[in-house]
């Protein structure tokens, strides 16, 4: 009888304890990262009477964490990709939406200042034309300007984004190393009984850290969880962390580097190690989405900047002085990494500006030589000893011309950024609406007195001159061609009083391109001897837009990209570019977080509660209790029974 | 399959909140009136929308330049329309002034008109446009480019034609040099000139004949020497050298030699010399003022000689006119064709522009039926998924214990 008692009492225990692990787990259906816990039990261990084995009831044998650690490791590398992608795309919509506003772009004030050029060609002499051209060159550099301070504010709160995960990392790794010292202890305490709650805790912890930055766990027997980032770094190890901190780069005044503190020293963290999460996705915008617009924007700028400048500088102006540069764009930026030895600086100037690209250019002295390596690509654009690099060197295919001074150490580098500073860098050099450089300088004249039919086409500046600029010297002096007979010419330069040409041999029936002092002219026709023309300066020429005509060709005309597209071709390329990885980064954004999805529903259909569940769970151990009580009270009434036999 | 409790609530808020970004995106769509709010919507589509702006616009812009380009040009041949008017009555004038009738007081009123018409003549070479620029001054649109001094009129302007960008590749020139139309006229009959020589004696005139074969004309300067009455001798002045001698004179036959041909008319004296003269530049101007001499000058009765230089400078005048009218005519033609062109180019502009249009707004703009459709069919998915939401998280075990 007594073990009927022990019995059934054993079995009101085990239905209390599946009552409370059922409650515990109602009570816990919306607790982030909680696994449904099960009561354990067993059959109490059975006694031999003889007559068989008989059981001696239930018995709690332990609480279960109903946790796939499979599932675990795939929903951690879900998470890290997902919120990897979902950082980057976030940015990306940022600068896409920049670049893609119809009424804020730069192709409408690329069109008001290329429209205010062709009225200045249509009206030369015109004060107020030539000002609305000032005007809306003013916007188009505001407008550039603009564009850089927004990509500016992006970059900063991408920098603050950058510290704030940092934090976060180090918050998660304190709070996972302080659960890793209590697990121990727990587990040390009641060998075989795991605290289930807090493992739930800590991997938690784990699947928030996976969110910033991609990591790997190692389960140690004790109880220990070492949580390590990139390509082994520690994390955390036991009860002890290593943080993590941010510091500005070495090549780059404006970004944030990741680097680990120890022992009061920070080593930079690759990027490469830092992979997946949103501190990744913070990376691998800055340098496939942020930089290359940056510096696409700055090659508008400068291509734009020096083009323009070119032609304006062929010109004359309104005062009948030659043309200055209209705009003034910014110089290519070289910064020695911070950890130079050397003496060794370098400076970049712009060789030519059709054939700037959007890269970044890294120089690295191995000892023997300066290697120039594309930071997109990583690849090696060009190598120069010392001494050609000191006497400067034109860089193949970068449009860029370097040039060392100082001697550099083994393994020191620069960083050379050729646009990334144009776009904000670029300004008006020209307000006096009168400056503008709407004439050719010179023109030519035929002499009311020539007999024969020979005929002077326009004189413009020589665009095949070596150099272009600054333009020749004599380029605006008298010169006077002079047939001595129907023939022959001679070209004389009256003001330096010297024969350019003498006695040439002249074909009226195919002409002649006359190219002397740095300026260009056609004659066709057949002149008669002694029939002069003469080539001048082009004085009072307030009406002539032959320069400013070329300036609005400039408009349509393939300057950039080695002369394969416009400044609008390469703003287009530009908005393509950030539209298309905006794009691939929404579609696989999407397709991660569906995939993340998944995986959570497949981890959740194993650890999550689903309390219509927990509802028949706490009716079968109600009903349990019950029949347990009941066997009970059966097992009261037969000892009343005995009782009444003995009374 | 299991499925947790919170796992069906997850799922079911995304959903709805998946289907609420579509229906904003839609919504957006339809209130902006572009199918590309952002160049992720569709790069490709977002570039060549950037383009075909530019391309719109540099097209309206090439409509502007021709308007600007129009108004210039028919304002030059509104110009020399009254210029073609001022030489056909000054060539009326020149022909009537050769009939033989003509009184002193006659001719010096009609030396009076040309006199007046020189002066209109000047005062339309200097036309300016609106702004106050001269049009006929080539780059020097400040600079008044006909003046008269006491040599003449002499041009103070260029050559420099003024273009305009007319359409993508085309420049169209818009001025035409005042020396071309006013200055560079070629006397004679364009290629050589046949003048008297000042001295002659005789009564006979020569006409500016015809080149007859353009191989044989070498350029040179000839004279024609009036030997006896009857003879005369050819001389080629460039080299020095005779050309033929005692060739006998007949009044009105063509005299023929080196490819040219040409009359001499009346009785010439002994020793009259006739120049025959590779053509030089004659401005209008000057033609002018030489037929104001050529009108006043005193004819005595009974003087042969007289009457001859008088019909020589009727003659030459109404020639050098002819060649001038020409030559206004050649400039209005070629201003004719550009502005012919220039009308072609606006109805290929205009054209262009609409084809643009339809294809920006093609590539960007919201096609408003399948928008709405889409919104339409949005809307029902998300009642749809809102209510099932409310009736299965409904359901719950916990209800019936």
């Amino acid at each position: 009888m007594a073990g009927i008692y022990g019995i059934g009492v054993s079995a009101l225990k085990a239905a209390q304890a599946g009552i409370a692990a059922t409650t515990h787990n109602i009570a816990n259906a919306n607790t982030p990262g909680y696994s449904r816990q099960e009561v354990m039990q067993a059959a109490g261990m059975a006694q031999n009477t003889g007559s068989g084995y008989f059981g001696q009831g239930a018995n709690v044998t332990s609480v279960l964490r109903r946790y796939d650690q499979f599932l675990g490791v795939q929903v951690l590398e879900a998470q890290t990709q997902t919120s990897n992608l979902t950082a980057q795309f976030d940015l990306a919509q940022e600068v896409s939406n920049l670049f893609g506003d119809p009424n804020g772009g730069l192709t409408p004030a690329l069109q008001d200042f290329f429209g205010a050029v062709n009225t200045v060609s249509n009206a030369p002499e015109s004060i107020a034309a030539r000002q609305t051209m000032i005007g809306s060159a003013q916007s188009l550099v505001n407008r550039l300007d603009t564009f850089d301070q927004r990509l500016s504010q992006i970059r900063e709160s991408l920098n603050g984004r950058m510290t704030s995960s940092v934090t976060l990392i180090n918050s998660y790794a304190k709070q996972i190393a302080a659960l890793n010292d209590n697990i121990v202890q727990l587990q040390a305490k009641t060998p075989g009984q795991a605290p289930n709650d807090l493992l739930d805790q800590r991997d938690l912890l784990v699947s928030q850290l996976s969110q910033e930055v991609r990591v790997t766990t190692v389960s140690q027997p004790e109880g220990s969880m070492d949580v390590f980032i990139g390509n082994g770094q520690s994390l955390v190890v036991g009860n002890k962390i290593s943080s993590l901190h941010t510091v500005t780069s070495a090549t780059d005044p404006t970004a944030l580097d990741v680097a680990y503190l120890n022992n009061g020293k920070s080593a930079k963290i690759q990027q490469s190690e830092l992979q997946g999460g949103n501190l990744g996705g913070y990376l691998d915008f800055r340098q496939n989405i942020l930089d290359p617009a940056v510096n696409s924007l700055g090659r508008i700028a400068i291509g734009l900047a020096e083009t323009f400048n070119q032609q304006h500088q062929q010109g004359m102006d309104l005062k009948g002085a030659l043309g200055s540069t209209f705009f003034a764009s910014a110089a290519p930026r070289t910064t020695p990494a911070s950890s130079n030895l050397g003496s060794g600086a370098l400076t970049a100037t712009i060789s030519n500006a059709s054939a700037l690209t959007a890269s970044d250019y890294s120089v690295q002295f191995d000892g023997v030589n300066y290697n120039i390596f594309d930071t997109t690509s990583n690849t090696l654009v060009q190598s120069f000893t010392a001494a050609q690099l000191t006497a400067g060197q034109v860089v193949a295919g970068t449009g860029i011309t370097l040039q060392l001074t100082g001697v550099a150490s083994v393994g020191d580098s620069f960083l050379v950024r050729p646009t990334a500073d144009a776009a904000k860098g670029i300004t008006l050099n020209i307000t006096d609406p009168t400056k503008i450089a709407a004439a050719s300088p010179v023109r030519s004249n035929a002499p009311i007195s020539n007999t024969g039919m020979g005929v002077i086409g326009a004189a413009a500046v020589d665009p095949t001159a070596v150099p272009l600029l600054p333009l020749n010297a004599n380029l605006q002096n008298l010169v006077t061609v002079t047939f001595t007979d129907a023939t022959h010419f001679t070209v004389t330069d009256n003001t330096t009083a010297t024969n350019l040409a003498v006695g040439t041999l002249y074909d009226p029936a195919v002409g002649a391109t006359l190219s002397f002092n740095g300026w260009t002219a056609k004659l066709t026709g057949a002149p008669s001897a002694s029939d002069t023309f003469t080539i001048q300066r082009n004085t009072n020429a307030s009406s002539d837009g032959s320069n400013v005509l070329k300036m609005a060709e400039l408009q349509t005309a393939n300057t950039m990209a080695n002369g394969t597209t416009s400044y609008q071709g390469a703003y287009g390329q530009l908005i393509s570019q950030v539209g298309t990885q905006t794009r691939e980064l929404d579609v696989t954004s999407k397709a991660q977080s569906s995939m993340l999805a998944q995986v959570v529903k497949a981890q959740q259909s194993t650890s999550g509660v689903n309390l219509d569940e927990e509802a028949a769970n706490l009716l079968k151990y109600q009903q349990a209790y019950q029949a347990a009580a009941k066997a009970m009270a059966i097992s009261q009434s037969m000892f009343d029974s005995l009782l009444q036999l003995g009374g | 399959m299991r499925i947790s409790t919170s796992t069906f609530y997850n799922e079911s808020v995304t959903s709805m909140n998946q289907m609420q970004v579509n229906i904003a995106q839609t919504t957006q769509q339809l209130a902006t009136g572009r199918k590309i709010l952002s160049p992720a919507d569709d790069p490709a589509a977002a570039a060549r929308a950037s383009e075909l702006t530019q391309t719109d616009s540099a097209n309206t812009q090439f409509g502007s330049n021709r308007i600007a380009a129009t108004n210039v040009l028919s304002l030059a041949d509104g110009v020399l329309q009254s210029v073609t008017n001022l030489l056909l009555d000054a060539k009326d004038v020149s022909a009537a002034a050769a009939n033989g009738m003509l009184d002193p007081a006659a001719r010096k009123s009609m030396a009076v008109d040309i006199q007046g018409r020189l002066q209109e003549l000047l005062g339309l070479a200097n036309s300016t446009d609106g702004t106050g620029n001269y049009i006929f001054a080539g780059a020097q649109g400040k600079v008044q480019p006909f003046a008269d001094t006491a040599a003449g009129v002499v041009y103070q302007g260029d050559d420099v034609q003024r273009k305009v960008q007319a359409a993508p590749g085309r420049q169209i020139p818009i001025t035409d040099s005042g020396a071309d139309i006013f200055m560079r006229i070629r006397n004679g009959n364009g290629t050589f000139n046949a003048s008297p020589a000042l001295a002659n004696t005789g009564d006979s005139t020569i006409n500016q004949g015809i080149v007859t074969d353009t191989a044989l004309y070498d350029g040179h300067t000839y004279q024609i020497v009036f030997t006896a009455a009857n003879t005369y001798d050819i001389n080629d002045v460039t080299t020095g050298l005779p050309v033929s001698a005692g060739n006998a004179y007949v009044s009105g036959q063509a005299i023929s030699f080196k490819g040219i041909q040409f009359e001499i008319k009346g009785t010439p004296a002994i020793n009259d010399k006739f120049d025959v003269a590779p053509s030089k530049n004659q401005s209008i101007f000057d033609t002018l003022t030489k037929l104001v001499a050529t009108l006043n000058t005193n004819i005595p009765t009974g003087s042969p000689m007289n009457v001859a230089t008088y019909r020589q400078g009727l003659s030459d005048a109404f020639n050098t006119l002819d060649q001038s009218l020409s030559s206004v005519l050649g400039v209005r033609a070629t201003m004719g064709a550009r502005l012919n062109e220039l009308d072609a180019l606006n109805v290929t502009g205009e054209n262009l522009g609409l084809e643009y249009k339809a294809t920006l707004s093609k590539i960007q703009d919201t096609d408003y039926n399948k928008a709405i459709s889409d919104l339409t069919q949005q809307q029902m998915v998300l009642t749809a998924a809102q209510k099932s939401f409310s009736q299965v998280s409904k359901m719950s075990l916990f209800d019936y214990l």
